[in-house]
């Protein structure tokens, strides 16, 4: 797993195979139900830090801080190579956002406001970008979501031919 | 007119430190000034410092609630100020487990201390009077071993913005006391071996190799940007 978006993609990974190895092990009989994936666009601020000479700050420490509870840590994460990050804040939370990058004892900050209006949708985002990889989810979970309807497929299909079974011994 | 040393004042509001609706400073000079300069940091030059004493005087300190956020960009800070003022003498040496030494603790409204300005002032009095920083300790390389004080007396004011750090500092609650630092960053003085040769720090730090004589020698602060708050910038100006 790259370093880059560490925090919010491992989230989704891990909560797919959780998902996946709950249905792998739960008997046939008893999924009833096609698994389904609801995804939707959402607000992401994109940064990117660099030392005053314009060399990037790669693989720097990044806090991100919510005007809701701006003395906690909101996100925590690493830039990429071009020093770039990426994540999504919680549109029902407008106001200043904040993010600290640190390396090597420098340290820089910026703050983004997430006005009204943004926050108006009341949207969750479900979904974080990953630099490089464009927004777009990552190889291991597109494999366990193709996975995961095959198997609800797979399941809906024997509940089916079993009822047809009753039906003819009865 | 030469205000006497706010020493006194701190140790009477010491009981008031992290209490609600109080703000503490404090200063470091991390574990650099404690610890001193052993391999694989030492200095850009290949020397092992050992500090006896590292005396900072700090003046005219004033924490600020600035909206919008300052920057650190230049040299005047736009909010509410909170004055806490100086001057402050301190050991950077004798510090506590976070290689902190406590300037002041100061009754402060809620809120959060975001920016703050101080100077590196020349001491009104004491064993430095006249200097603004100084080291005191011992140099080694290659089995050679030099005592040192090496002094200046520059004056450099600093207009900070928000404190990096592990932690976000400077709220103040109706429930806890916040707390603020001033950071010297001494690497910006003396270079690291352990960093690029070539790196900015680097080439614009002093080293040792200029003071290897030693016994009492001065030395300017200009251009090293020294002042931080943790690894937040500053602006920094000669007074």
């Amino acid at each position: 797993m790259s370093e880059r978006g560490t925090v919010l993609i491992g989230r989704s990974d891990r909560a797919a195979l959780a998902l996946a190895a709950a249905t792998a092990f739960a008997p046939p009989q008893a999924l009833g139900h096609a698994a389904l994936i609801e995804a939707e666009a959402t607000t992401a601020i994109s940064l990117r830090a660099h030392y005053d000479t314009g060399e990037p700050m790669a693989e720097a420490q990044v806090v991100v801080y919510a005007p809701d509870d701006p003395a906690r840590a909101w996100a925590r994460g690493v830039t990429d190579g071009d020093g770039r990050f990426v994540f999504a804040p919680d549109l029902g939370a407008p106001g200043r956002w904040t993010v600290q990058v640190r390396q090597a004892g420098h340290g820089a900050v910026a703050h983004v406001d997430i006005g009204e209006a943004e926050a108006a949708t009341g949207r969750e985002p479900l979904a974080v970008a990953s630099v490089g990889a464009g927004g777009a989810p990552g190889i291991l979970t597109q494999a366990v979501m193709v996975a995961l309807v095959a198997w609800g497929a797979l399941g809906t299909a024997l509940y089916f031919r079993r009822g047809r079974r009753d039906d003819a011994s009865a | 007119m030469i205000r006497p040393p706010a020493i006194a004042a701190l140790l009477a509001l010491g009981p008031m430190a992290g209490h609600a609706d109080t703000l503490t400073l404090f200063a470091t000079g991390e574990d650099l000034a404690t610890e001193g300069f052993s391999a694989p940091r030492l200095t850009r030059d290949g020397w092992a410092l050992a500090f006896t004493r590292v005396i900072a005087t700090f003046d005219d300190v004033t924490a600020w609630r600035a909206d919008p956020p300052f920057a650190g960009d230049g040299p005047d800070i736009a909010g509410r100020p909170l004055e806490i003022g100086g001057p402050f003498i301190v050991n950077l040496v004798d510090a506590d487990e976070d290689d902190r030494v406590a300037l002041a603790t100061t009754p402060a409204e809620a809120g959060f201390y975001n920016a703050l300005s101080w100077s590196l002032a020349p001491a009104p009095d004491g064993d430095f009077a006249g200097y603004s920083l100084v080291f005191e300790g011992v140099a080694t390389r290659d089995g050679v071993e030099v005592p040192f004080t090496l002094a200046t007396r520059d004056a450099v004011a600093h207009a900070c913005g928000e404190y990096v750090g592990d932690e976000r500092k400077g709220f103040v609650t109706a429930d806890a006391g916040g707390e603020l630092e001033i950071t010297l960053h001494l690497d910006h003085l003396f270079g690291r071996a352990d960093r690029p040769a070539d790196g900015a720090m680097n080439r614009e730090a002093l080293g040792f190799d200029a003071f290897a004589e030693g016994g009492l020698q001065e030395f300017s602060l200009s251009g090293l940007h020294v002042g931080h708050v943790g690894e937040g910038h500053c602006f920094d100006r000669a007074l």
